[in-house]
């Protein structure tokens, strides 16, 4: 086993393995960094910047999920400016594509809403982009509504690193990215997808859906995909 | 071709070398970087190549790269046995036939020399070329190189880069074949950290630690990476060190995977250098051929392989996780750190990557040693950087010098200044990632830590100069654009952060935005820098947080004002010419009204716009031209004299009272508010005219008998005859303005008193003080101050002038006063103590002074007035000036050398500046400002007190006629805007009729000028001495307008 370290998440002293990012630390503290990439069993990207922590001594913020925790290390996981900056992050993800709640198949089980709901964002500075995108309804069991695809990546890493399919990947790049099946082809016409259906179950928000759900129906087990991914030891 | 394996081979291949490069013939070698064959390098190659070949002469030619001095591409080398190499500026084709001609009878053409080098320091060796030509400069005494360094360009545009002898030659490869011989990787890891070399990418890491990571870290395969995937808009450093000398980049690599332990380098290099790819493909080849890179390299049993990779064109492939993943084949997205490529990098092998130029710096250290290195520098920032010095300078081109050379050096030193006489805005250093660097700090040094300070970075080195041209709003705008298509989008912050931000400076540039989305940006732009992933997003938004910082007040002229000085943002102007005009007139409409002969809605236009046309049209210092975009054809449109021939021609029909009658006819209703002018020069009375027109009762006073101000009691006859402002005055009179004159605000009317009787007061009461110099001999009789000199001359008074007149001073006060001494019979001296380009008055004024047989004296100081016996004026006494460093108004500093000068004169008259009278100022209660101007809010013009406004000069400091008028005109609609709570000035506009196409065929006649009498004819009297335009030569300027105000109707 390897040796234990000592770090001190808001003042909470705690011991984690060596190897744990600072976002199991603090999950050992008993402290939910809020995050929408990150996902248990997977590999670690730091995409949606959620999770920057400010370290003592270090004048940049890091990220927890990749951060790897150290020994002696001083963690604040909340503070006035990192509640502004995670706020700003989740009002430029809904006024980057068309996040309408009232319409969609996973409105009350979407972890992008209850991280809004949580952070207290009431409203959306930023000018909506309003993308005109199409949704992938080819699947005979699901469907990929890019609508409200955020570019968590989860999907992605779940094929490749748990299914080991990598039927998903990014394409283009800037705002122009798109989640892409294959080599940009429809989802049905995938010859490597599995039908497994993990990616809808890891997608955070209600552009990964089953088929014949309606509004609020599409309740997700990303804890189920993730324990098993743990098991598997996909990823780290 | 020989394997060097050992050291008399490689001295064979040493002498080889020097028999190409000095050969026992003359050599010819042309420029072929891109920037050459960009200009035509290839023709002239071609035509060389042709000539010498059909002449049969014994005459070597070669190829080589840029010597750096891009504005004065195609370069061409010659060098003659025994002779200076000469390094030829912009030759053509055609030039060849001469030059060959010239060379066969052992000289060269003088007039195409650029310089001469008579030895060159290659650091690795020491060439000597000869001595004579002594006529053509030597290289370190030509402005653009004088100060600089050539460390990384050592070989640059000297040897042929597409041969492996020449860079022998010159010490190539010696490096690493001492490396080898001393097999001591410790030691030379030692030697790099002792050098403090940093990295040249931007970040500034230093390069010795980092080798030492890479050779502590444990693997079979460990990968060394040169970037060379520079992608900064503007910056092409490492594209012409590469194009001129490929082999410094191996050589240092090489060197490099020997003391770390890697045995594969992969150099990463931009797609769009061909050129360069080209040049290093070969390179790679010829030292694989003469076994210096590949099995076994010089024979010592060290392997090393380098292999070429072109990148995929994004910018985001110069971050070092990302380019490891190109190089993978996978897309080009950044990757947390940690693990740090030296941990885990390409393939999750152990790897190092340095910019291109760090790898130059690597074989003349270690021949050299770290302490030679050091000796150049700052002390935390040692060696050289080359920059790529581009933008609104008169010599573009790539400059190394020592780190901590302050950026004025750059700017004006070696580039010249801005073009076209225009003032330097502003240094953008460190490309997208760097920040904007404003004039007034161009004292800062160039080096890591002191741009870091400014929110800038020094970054590859592209160093691009702005001036008054450059909108800051729009050049952040620019950047956030780049960076926002760059984005790979991984990241939250950076891909949807650059996009609203981007979309907020758009509103910007619209003149939609509000004090809210400044407030916005800000944060946004903190937010993006402190949470995004890698390099890109980080730094990206450091254009908006520099130009917010240090430019704050242009993006509140866009959000208050909706104005865009500089003129780039379209929409917030007409015109570049109604956008540089105080007045905001609308010259394109009435120079379309003019060519469309409909002359009296042409001066309805004028006069709606400018009250005073024909004055104006004579002494406006006519900003209007400096942005006519007729000067990309031939020369701006003479827009001054057409308004002054429109109101002159109209004052002298018999339609005048018709036209006054049809201003009246667009008057406003009585509003029952009544405004207080204070003053009745051009802005007092530009502010009454509005004010009237607006509906305002309006009443003027002024401490003098009639109205003008400096146009009545300053301006000479010969400039502006006293009938023309009379006639102007008519207008104004006729609309109801009421004169109070001879009565002075403060001493014969207090404030308070105008405060109880009035709704509002407009303070304009100009700049009537002279400044003073308080030289020895000031208090003699015959010293006069020049305002008071000319307001006696425009009242008749006596004035005691003497025969010989000494003027001191370089302002169009200064020349009035000169040319109106001259008129009253007396000799004239004019003394200025900088250099003619540098006098604030009009060029054109200047010119008449000296026609009229003043005399100039540059370049002196003024030092003490010597008195007669009779308490009179004997004599001034100058000391010369010589040119010193650069200050921050960019010109540089007059130095007294020592020398004077006596001119015998029997009056002095100082004209070196006016200022406001403080006693009125200071007995008026109003903030005042630490120049002794009242103090206001720039965009409602508002003093400190409540009601009170004030403009012109008096808040300015001394200017001129039409910035004057600007402010009154400004102030009349912001008085309103206050008095009425509404937005009315607009209303006073009618609809003109007239086409708003732009012209099918713009006249291609020249700028007409207007006639001047003849010098010595004029000088006799003080009539008018320019005459205006003709109606044709008038009609054809307003043909000349090329209608920068029609829009395009789909946008």
């Amino acid at each position: 086993m390897a040796h234990q370290i000592s770090i001190r998440i808001d003042g909470k002293l705690v011991k984690v393995s060596a190897g744990s990012s600072i976002l199991d630390a603090a999950l050992a503290a008993g402290k939910d960094i809020p995050a929408l990439c990150h996902m248990k069993g997977l590999s670690a990207v730091g995409a949606c910047r959620l999770c920057v922590v400010e370290l003592a001594g270090v004048g940049r913020l890091l990220p927890a999920c990749t951060t790897p925790a150290a020994d002696g290390m001083s963690v604040t996981t909340v503070s006035q400016k990192l509640t502004k900056y995670r706020r700003m992050i989740l009002e430029m993800l809904f006024a980057e594509r068309n996040h309408v709640c009232s319409v969609c198949v996973s409105n009350n089980h979407c972890e992008l809403q209850a991280l809004a709901a949580r952070l207290g964002v009431t409203n959306v500075r930023f000018a909506y982009s309003y993308p005109k995108l199409s949704a992938d309804t080819s699947h005979p069991r699901f469907v990929l509504d890019h609508n409200r695809c955020i570019l968590c990546t989860r999907c992605v890493r779940v094929c490749a690193e748990l299914e080991g399919a990598h039927v998903w990947d990014v394409m283009s790049r800037g705002t122009g990215s798109r989640l892409v099946c294959d080599m940009n082809q429809p989802w049905g016409a995938s010859k490597g997808c599995t039908s497994c259906g993990k990616c809808v179950q890891a997608c955070p928000t209600g552009a990964l859906a089953e088929k014949g759900w309606c509004v609020e129906e599409m309740a997700k087990q990303p804890a189920r995909v993730s324990r098993l991914a743990v098991i598997r030891g996909g990823g780290q | 071709m020989t394997r060097i394996a050992d050291l008399s081979t490689f001295n064979t291949v040493h002498e080889d070398g020097l028999a190409k490069l000095l050969p026992p013939r003359p050599r010819i070698a042309v420029g072929m970087g891109t920037c050459g064959t960009g200009h035509g390098a290839e023709g002239v190659f071609h035509a060389f190549s042709a000539e010498i070949g059909n002449r049969g002469l014994g005459i070597s030619l070669a190829r080589t790269g840029c010597f750096g001095i891009c504005a004065e591409e195609p370069l061409v080398n010659v060098w003659i046995p025994g002779k200076p190499l000469v390094i030829l500026r912009k030759v053509q084709p055609h030039d060849a036939g001469a030059i060959l001609d010239a060379i066969t009878s052992g000289a060269v053409p003088f007039d195409l020399a650029l310089c001469r080098i008579e030895e060159w320091d290659h650091i690795t060796a020491h060439i000597k070329y000869g001595t004579g030509f002594e006529e053509i400069p030597l290289w370190s005494d030509v402005p653009f190189f004088k100060g600089q360094k050539k460390i990384v360009l050592r070989h640059c545009g000297l040897i042929s880069p597409g041969d492996i002898e020449e860079y022998i030659a010159v010490g190539g490869y010696q490096a690493l074949y001492k490396v080898l011989i001393d097999g001591n990787p410790v030691g030379v890891i030692e030697q790099i950290k002792g050098s403090k070399l940093r990295g040249r990418g931007g970040a500034g890491y230093q390069t010795g630690i980092k080798w030492e990571f890479l050779r502590a870290a444990q693997a079979e395969q460990k990968y060394l990476i040169c970037n060379a995937d520079e992608g900064d808009p503007g910056a092409y450093m490492n594209r012409n060190e590469i194009e001129g000398d490929p082999h410094s980049l191996l050589e240092g690599m090489i060197i490099g995977g020997y003391v770390t332990g890697a045995t594969e380098g992969i150099i990463y290099i931009r797609a769009e250098y061909p050129l360069a790819v080209h040049r290093l493909q070969s390179a790679i080849q010829q030292a694989r051929d003469y076994g210096l890179l590949g099995q076994n390299i010089l024979g010592r049993g060290f392997d090393f392989h380098v292999s070429l990779v072109e990148g995929a064109g994004a910018f985001v492939c110069g971050e070092e996780t990302a380019l490891i993943r190109s190089l993978e084949g996978k897309a080009g997205r950044p990757a947390p750190r940690p693990p740090y490529p030296a941990e885990k990098g390409l393939y999750g092998k152990p790897t190092n990557i340095n910019n291109v130029e760090t790898w130059y710096n690597i074989a003349p250290i270690i021949i050299k040693g770290a302490s030679w290195f050091t000796d150049t520098g700052s002390p935390r920032s040692s060696g050289t950087k080359v920059f790529s010095l581009v933008g609104k300078v008169n010599s573009t081109g790539l400059v190394e010098m020592p780190l901590g050379t302050p950026l004025k050096t750059f700017v004006y030193a070696i580039g010249g200044g801005a073009p076209n006489g225009k003032s330097v805005k502003a240094v953008q250093t460190g490309g997208p990632s760097g920040g904007c660097i404003p004039q007034e700090m161009l004292d800062t040094p160039v080096d890591y830590e002191s741009l870091a300070a400014l929110g800038s970075i020094m970054g590859s080195g592209g160093m691009v100069v702005m001036d008054e041209d450059n909108c800051m709003v729009d050049v952040a705008r620019y950047f956030i654009e780049f960076t926002h298509s760059e984005s790979c989008g991984k990241c939250v912050p950076c891909r949807v952060g650059l996009d609203k931000s981007l979309a907020l400076l758009n509103r910007f540039t619209r003149g939609a935005a509000t004090v809210q989305d400044l407030a916005m940006l800000d944060e946004l732009s903190r937010m993006i820098r402190d949470t995004s992933l890698c390099g890109l997003g980080q730094t990206a938004p450091n254009p908006v947080l520099t130009t917010m910082r240090h430019f704050r007040h242009e993006f509140e002229d866009h959000i208050r004002a909706h104005r865009c000085r500089a003129g780039v943002c379209q929409d917030l102007a007409l015109s570049p010419c109604e956008n540089s005009c105080p007045l905001h007139m609308n010259i394109p409409r009435f120079l379309e009204l003019y060519k469309e002969d409909k002359i009296e809605e042409a001066f309805l236009s004028v006069v709606l716009d400018n009250p005073l046309p024909a004055s104006t049209g004579r002494v406006c210092q006519h900003p209007c031209e400096n942005r006519c975009r007729r000067v990309g054809i031939d020369e701006a449109v003479n827009m001054r004299e057409v308004h002054r021939y429109i109101a002159d021609a109209i004052y002298a029909s018999n339609r005048y009272p018709a036209l006054i009658e049809q201003v009246r006819a667009r008057m406003l209703p009585p509003t029952g508010k009544r405004v207080a002018v204070v003053g009745a020069g051009p802005t007092g009375l530009a502010c009454a005219y509005y004010l009237a027109l607006l509906g305002h009762e309006t009443t003027v006073y002024d401490g003098n008998a009639e109205a003008g101000g400096m146009l009545r009691y300053v301006l000479p006859d010969y400039r502006l005859p006293k009938e023309v402002l009379r006639k102007e005055l008519e207008l104004i009179e006729a609309i109801g303005v009421k004169f109070v004159f001879n009565t002075q605000v403060g001493r014969d009317l207090s404030l308070n008193e105008i405060d109880a009787a009035y709704d509002a007061v407009f303070l304009s009461i100009g700049t009537w003080k002279e400044a003073w110099v308080y030289l020895p001999g000031t208090e003699l009789r015959g010293v006069i101050p020049a305002l008071p000199f000319l307001e006696s001359v425009a009242k008749n008074e006596p004035v005691a002038l003497g025969k010989t007149v000494a003027v001191i001073g370089g302002g169009n006060a200064a020349i009035d006063s000169a040319r109106t001494a001259l008129r009253l019979g007396s000799g004239v001296t004019i003394i200025y103590r900088r250099e003619r380009k540098d006098m604030p008055a009009i060029p054109e004024e200047t010119e008449a002074a000296e026609a009229e047989g003043a005399e100039m004296v540059f370049l002196a100081a003024p030092h003490r007035i010597i008195g007669n016996a009779a308490g009179g004026v004997q004599a001034v006494e100058v000391v010369r000036t010589t040119l010193g460093e650069f200050d921050s108004s960019g010109r540089r500093r007059p130095v007294p050398t020592g020398e004077v000068i006596r001119f015998e004169c029997d009056t002095v008259i100082l004209a070196v500046g006016e200022t406001v009278d403080l006693d009125f100022v200071k007995a008026s209660g109003l903030k005042i400002k630490e120049a002794g101007t009242i103090e206001v809010d720039r965009y409602t013009l508002e003093t400190s007190r409540d009601k009170f406004y004030a403009g012109g000069d008096v808040i300015s400091g001394a200017s001129n006629v039409s910035n004057a008028m600007g402010y009154g005109k400004k102030a009349a609609r912001k008085i309103d805007d206050r008095l009425m709570g509404a937005h009315r000035f607009g209303q006073l506009l009618p609809e003109f009729d007239y086409d708003k196409s732009p012209p099918s065929c713009p006249s291609g006649s020249g700028r007409h000028r207007v006639s001047e009498l003849p010098a010595l004819e004029r000088v006799k009297t003080f009539a008018e001495a320019v005459a205006g335009l003709s109606p044709v030569e008038a009609m054809e300027e307003a043909c000349r307008c090329l209608r920068c105000d029609a829009r395009n109707g789909d946008n």
